[in-house]
């Protein structure tokens, strides 16, 4: 029943159990509820949406210039957009700056974030005053007004470029969440018997913290994304950040401003959409994330 | 469970009390008095800032509590009629040089006191620590007012200076008058003095008064008078971040004209709040907004909703930098203007704020026939025509590989057009001419600009090939070509004379060249051709405009690409009696419409 | 006993001194940081007031009256010297003269638009923190019903819209489609400012909608901390003890909620001192005169003494939450005061 993450003991058949045991209860896990399948199964998609959305499609979308703002119908499921281009192959297209800027994000934040609190939380002493105060300043940056001003000064044209700044504002909380976790996990017994054996600093910090910290920092990872992804598409819906017909954030920023969906409901697909495509990437990330909190929490299992 | 009761209970209390409160304070407050609700679309409300009209952002509102000498009215051509306001009437000597100017005698300051001459005085000696064309300090500038006479209390006579200008009579007239009384103190023991040395001295003394004047213009700025002393229809009540209240002053010369005891002008941050409000029925009137299609049909569906159309004199254009290749080669940019298709643009981006340009002259259509006659008719319309359009670039010397269009050399050419992100019709419309030339072999991109604040310092810089621009900025036909042929394209007005900057200096962006050929002239230079029509006879401006518009459709510094349309919503279940379609009034706030004896309240 | 107190006491002021002194550091830090970025924004404010106006409908000899006197209002001299004049004003607790209201002082503006902040904000906190927490405890003892999971969704994905979009949301139903709330500004002008029934009533109508999509933003973040505090706590000792002796459930509640909850405090206090950022995406839909749309306005009109003041007030915002957040878990949570954290 237990399913745990710790490989703390050596072995290598007894890793291997492990592992197996884990991807058993992973299994377990998913299978108990739909919803988690179908939180899986949506991530799938706008993975495979965003490497291959974009082939689907010719390089110039068409457009057809008598439907403007043109209802759902068979041949354009969400309608079309300002100037008669279907709206649904906008979102595809677009999807792959979404996600990359996320996952951009999600790693630097990610990486930052682990690797500033794991020296700190190992290190202590100076080190750790110093790294703890430059997180501090991290965090009481305020981020959106300091997005907005850098918009200004940034041409924000690369989904990596958008990432990159994300990121670099998004790493405190993090870090300091896995500081104090490495405070705590350095006096368990198992470190201070790995530093004990004179094992190197690298071994005890790779094969040791991390991956008990693993599944805490995975999760990170996909909330990081979501919040990568509200980010951006808002910016984008402020108008601050450079057009791209495709992008989500400039078909809101365009179906509120210039068609008037919130007035009317002739451009409420083209409003809809992305704001759809938002919400089930939110709804997969969530379900994923859930099933994950509950495989790295037993305790969260009902009894 | 019992507690999440109590709690839900609680918030259903706090917002049915809320409702209620609003709905019956709402009600009370409409029994009691006609409120006129409007927005005044050249200002954002300003709590924080000073009843001044000298502030751009002071809480005085033009025709209601803010008062010029006259109001321009929206002539095509003739950009020296006026609506009498203040003034009741003008006399300019033949020569131009000398204006009379007669206060309505019973004009009085909601306070009581008479509107006399010295409050006229005051005013423009307030002007001159601002600047600005009839009020600059340099006695060269052109159309600077030289001397201001009080004849009697209701009379004065001001003088131009010797660099005489055509709009020195609308300049003039459009002076916002402010009480002597409240705004006197701020000019200095001796100041007309000064203003002589200042326009006269061309030595270090006159320098030192010039800086003595411009050195008031924070003082004059930051004024805050405790309360609003108005002489126009309405005085300031209050102000909050979301509106202003106005009232109806008692003393108003024409008060009998007046409708409504009060007026409230709304604040909005989005045109998607004065949709909201056409569409509920909220707004008595609302200046123009670029409004979708489909919301258009709501507003119009809304009671008593209706629309008044008018004349604009502005247009839009998608402006070329001619110091960038392959732009400055003119067949280039004739083949982009025969590509761009005027209608299906106009249909996207400003389906009904504005009409395709029938062709580019760098005049709005209307003003453009009324100039130039049966010369309008002989511009090159520009109409779709792919043909012509590979024929222009073969003639430039581009080549057509694999469909795609490239550089002379061979390398590839992308038509990057840029647009400030914060207009979404100029970002639509920019979208649909790339999508287009992308039709036709040509790889075009939009690249936005965060704000407009970005966009313009980067344009002046000479950054971009290609960019918005607004033109044809009537009715003086100075300012409509000024647009194409002054400082953007490097001719610039210094102290009365005329220099000309190289591309990428000086905000020349445009880069176009000093002199062009044009049949039947010569070798003709635009820019001095242009600054020449502040001062030449109605007959000779007639000849230039003609020139200039052929070589604005010959040489293409711009493709204009839509003339705007002065759409005005009003809602008649309220109020009736609106100026009617092509009123010269439309130009013009409500509160003008109002002393003018427009605007009457609906009788039940 | 006293000595002990008063040794507590003195640990207790010197811990608050250190915060303060690395506060005021922070702040210095931000403050410099935000002055060199705002400096390097490219952009002519005044070039873009006249434009706008010619779009506007304005001559251009009006126009050009009315701006040409701004020049005079823009940042002259060095990069240094401005920013050493900025830090010495700092110190007077002068923000400088504003470009885009001219002639007025920034401190003003910033004073003004934090009342229209402060309140809405934090009535909108409060409601969610309350909200949030009860739905979590029932979330979390409930977690394997159908109502606790789909509580528990709803909270997911409440916390996953953005705000801006459920801000679009209700402006759509409740102000166009079912017109029954005002859809901007802060009051109505009609009514005399003051404490009678007109004027409050119209200052809480015009705030529902800001404070309903603040709730809804925020609640989804309460009620899911709240349910995986609930939750470790459930685990603990005493509650198995406690239910294996049948204690009554009034005393496990009890123990259940002041151990789940405190630690929920902290981070309420670090909310309310982001509160001062406002929520630009709120203010900005609702054109609700705050903070963050005077920060957003500031940025656009290239006002840079009020986009610095603004700046600063957010983060002292911040780092006055952050100091008053961890003594407030020193308070709670005794562990912490010897150093350690668990």
């Amino acid at each position: 029943m237990t399913v745990t993450a710790l490989p703390g003991a050596a072995g290598r058949s007894r890793r291997a159990t492990l592992r197996r045991n884990f991807w058993r209860g992973v299994w377990r896990v998913l299978r108990r509820k739909p919803s988690r399948m179908a939180g899986v199964a949506i991530c799938a998609l706008f993975a495979v949406m965003g490497v291959a959305g974009p082939l689907l499609y010719p390089a110039h979308l068409p457009r057809d210039d008598d439907a403007l703002y043109a209802p759902p119908s068979l041949s354009h499921p969400f309608g079309t957009d300002f100037e008669g281009t279907d709206v649904l192959a906008l979102v595809v297209t677009g999807s792959r700056y979404v996600l990359l800027t996320g996952l951009a994000t999600a790693v630097i934040t990610v990486a930052l974030g682990t690797a500033v609190g794991l020296f700190a939380g190992f290190r202590r002493g100076w080190q750790d005053t110093l790294l703890m105060r430059l997180t501090d300043l991290n965090l009481a940056i305020p981020g959106l007004p300091l997005l907005l001003v850098l918009s200004t000064v940034w041409k924000f044209e690369s989904p990596l470029e958008m990432g990159l700044v994300l990121g670099l504002l998004g790493w405190g909380g993090i870090a300091r969440a896995v500081r104090s976790q490495t405070l705590s996990l350095r006096e368990r017994g198992f470190i201070e018997a790995a530093r004990g054996l004179g094992l190197p600093t690298t071994h005890i910090i790779g094969r040791e913290l991390l991956p008990s910290m693993a599944p805490y920092i995975a999760m990170n990872m996909l909330i990081a994304v979501t919040g990568a992804v509200y980010a951006q598409v808002g910016l984008f819906f402020l108008g601050v950040l450079p057009f791209e017909a495709n992008n989500w954030g400039v078909m809101l920023n365009l179906a509120v401003f210039s068609g008037g969906a919130l007035t009317t409901p002739a451009a409420l697909p083209y409003l809809l959409a992305p704001l759809l495509a938002i919400l089930l990437l939110t709804l997969g990330i969530v379900l994923v994330v859930d099933a994950m909190d509950e495989i790295f929490n037993p305790r969260l299992r009902e009894e | 469970m019992k507690r999440l009761a109590t709690f839900a209970a609680l918030m259903a209390i706090v917002t049915a009390t809320a409702t209620a409160c609003g709905g019956a304070a709402a009600t009370d407050a409409g029994a009691e008095v006609d409120v006129y609700t409007t927005i005044d679309g050249t200002k954002q409300i300003n709590a924080s800032a000073p009843i001044n009209p000298f502030n751009p952002v002071g809480s005085v509102f033009t025709g209601y509590n803010g008062m010029a000498l006259a109001w321009a009215r929206n002539h095509p051509t003739d950009p020296n009629r006026f609506y009498p306001a203040l003034a009741r009437s003008w006399t300019q000597s033949p020569d131009g040089a000398q204006v009379d100017i007669h206060l309505q005698p019973e004009a009085r300051w909601s306070d009581g006191k008479p509107v006399t001459s010295e409050d006229v005085r005051v005013s423009i000696g307030l002007a001159y620590t601002q600047g600005g064309t009839a009020y600059a300090l340099d006695p060269k500038a052109a159309g600077a007012a030289a001397d201001v006479r009080v004849l009697d209390a209701k009379t004065i006579r001001v003088t131009q200076g010797a660099n005489r200008s055509a709009a020195f009579l609308a300049n003039l007239l459009s002076t916002v008058v402010v009480p002597a009384h409240v705004y006197g103190a701020l000019l200095p023991r001796g100041f007309w003095d000064t203003l002589k040395v200042a326009q006269h001295d061309r030595g270090p003394a006159g320098e030192r008064a010039k800086a003595v004047i411009t050195g008031l213009a924070d003082k004059v700025i930051a004024f805050s008078p405790e309360q609003d002393v108005s002489a126009g229809p309405f005085v300031l009540e209050r102000v909050n971040p979301g509106a202003a209240l106005l009232r109806r002053n008692p003393y108003f010369y024409n008060s009998r004209a007046i409708g409504p005891d009060k007026v409230k002008v709304l604040n909005y941050t989005g045109n998607e709040q004065i949709w909201n409000y056409l569409i509920s029925g909220q707004l008595d009137n609302a200046p123009f907004t670029s409004v979708p299609a489909a919301v258009m049909e709501r507003i119009r569906g809304a009671r008593g909703s209706q629309v008044i159309t008018g004349y604009s004199p502005v247009a839009t254009s998608l402006a070329f930098n001619q110091s960038h290749k392959p732009y400055d080669n003119v067949h280039v940019r004739r083949a982009l203007a025969y590509l761009i298709d005027r209608e299906q643009v106009t249909r996207i981006a400003a389906p009904e704020g504005g009409t395709p340009a029938a062709t580019t002259s760098g005049i709005h259509a209307k003003a453009a026939r009324a100039w130039l006659g049966d010369g309008f008719a002989e511009l090159e319309p520009y109409r779709l025509d792919p043909a012509k359009a590979a024929a222009e670039l073969r003639a430039a010397g581009m080549k057509l590989r694999d469909g795609r269009w490239t550089m002379p050399d061979g390398s590839p050419w992308k038509v990057e057009i840029h647009v400030p992100a914060s207009f979404s019709d100029w970002v639509s419309a920019a979208k649909s001419i790339s999508s287009g030339l992308g039709d036709h072999g040509i790889d075009a991109t939009v690249l936005t600009a965060a704000d407009y604040s970005l966009y313009l310092s980067e344009l002046a810089k000479g950054e971009y090939d290609l960019g918005f621009w607004l033109i044809g900025l009537g009715p003086s036909p100075y300012n409509i070509f000024q647009r194409l042929f002054g400082q953007a394209n490097g001719w610039q007005m210094f102290g009365g004379r005329l220099t000309h900057v190289p591309p990428g200096t000086g905000g020349n962006w445009m880069g176009g060249p000093r002199t062009v050929e044009v049949a039947g002239e010569g070798l003709v230079d635009p820019g001095e051709l242009t600054s020449r029509l502040n001062y030449v006879s109605p007959g000779e401006q007639r000849r230039i405009v003609g020139v200039l518009a052929r070589i604005a459709n010959e040489q293409l510094p711009a493709v204009q690409l839509w003339d705007y349309v002065n759409t005005q919503f009003v809602n008649t279940s309220r109020y009736t009696g609106f100026p009617p379609d092509d009123s010269e009034m439309l130009r013009l706030s409500s509160g003008v419409w109002m002393q003018l004896g427009m605007i009457r309240k609906r009788q039940p | 006993m006293t000595r002990a107190t008063a040794n507590r006491a003195g640990a207790l002021a010197r811990r608050v001194a250190g915060h303060v002194a690395r506060g005021l550091v922070m702040i210095w830090l931000v403050a410099t940081i935000s002055f060199v970025i705002i400096r390097e924004i490219p952009g002519d404010p005044v070039l873009a007031m006249y434009e706008s106006m010619l779009q506007k409908g304005m001559s251009p000899d009006q126009a050009e009256r009315a701006t040409a006197v701004l020049y005079g209002f823009l940042p002259k001299g060095s990069l240094w010297e401005q920013y050493t004049g900025y830090m010495g004003s700092l110190l007077h607790f002068d923000l400088g003269r504003s470009l885009s209201t001219p002639g007025v002082e920034v401190t003003s503006l910033i004073g003004s638009a934090a009342s229209w902040t402060v309140l809405p904000v934090l009535a909108g906190t409060l409601l969610s923190f309350l909200l949030g927490v009860t739905m979590g405890v029932y979330a979390a003892v409930r977690r394997s019903g159908r109502l606790g999971d789909l509580l528990a969704l709803s909270g997911s994905l409440l916390h996953g819209v953005p705000v801006y979009v459920i801000g679009l949301l209700l402006t759509a139903i409740f102000a166009t489609l079912w017109p029954i709330l005002p859809s901007g500004g802060p009051v109505d002008v009609e009514f005399t400012p003051g404490l009678n029934a007109g004027y409050l009533g119209s200052l809480v109508r015009h705030a529902v909608l800001p404070v309903v999509t603040y709730t809804l933003a925020s609640y989804g973040g309460w009620i899911l901390a709240m349910k995986s505090n609930v939750v470790t706590v459930l685990g603990d000792d005493f509650i198995l003890a406690a239910e294996l002796r049948g204690l009554r459930r009034g005393i496990v509640f009890r123990y259940l909620a002041r151990n789940a909850i405190l630690p929920l405090f902290t981070i309420l206090a670090l909310s309310i001192g982001m509160l001062f950022g406002g929520s630009i995406f709120i203010e900005e839909i609702f054109n609700y005169p705050g903070l963050g749309l005077l920060l957003v306005n500031s940025i656009s009109s290239r006002d840079y003494a009020l986009m610095g003041g603004t700046f600063l007030v957010i983060t002292i915002g911040i780092v006055v939450a952050n100091i008053v957040a961890d003594l407030l878990y020193s308070v709670i949570d005794p562990r912490v005061r010897s150093g350690g954290t668990a």
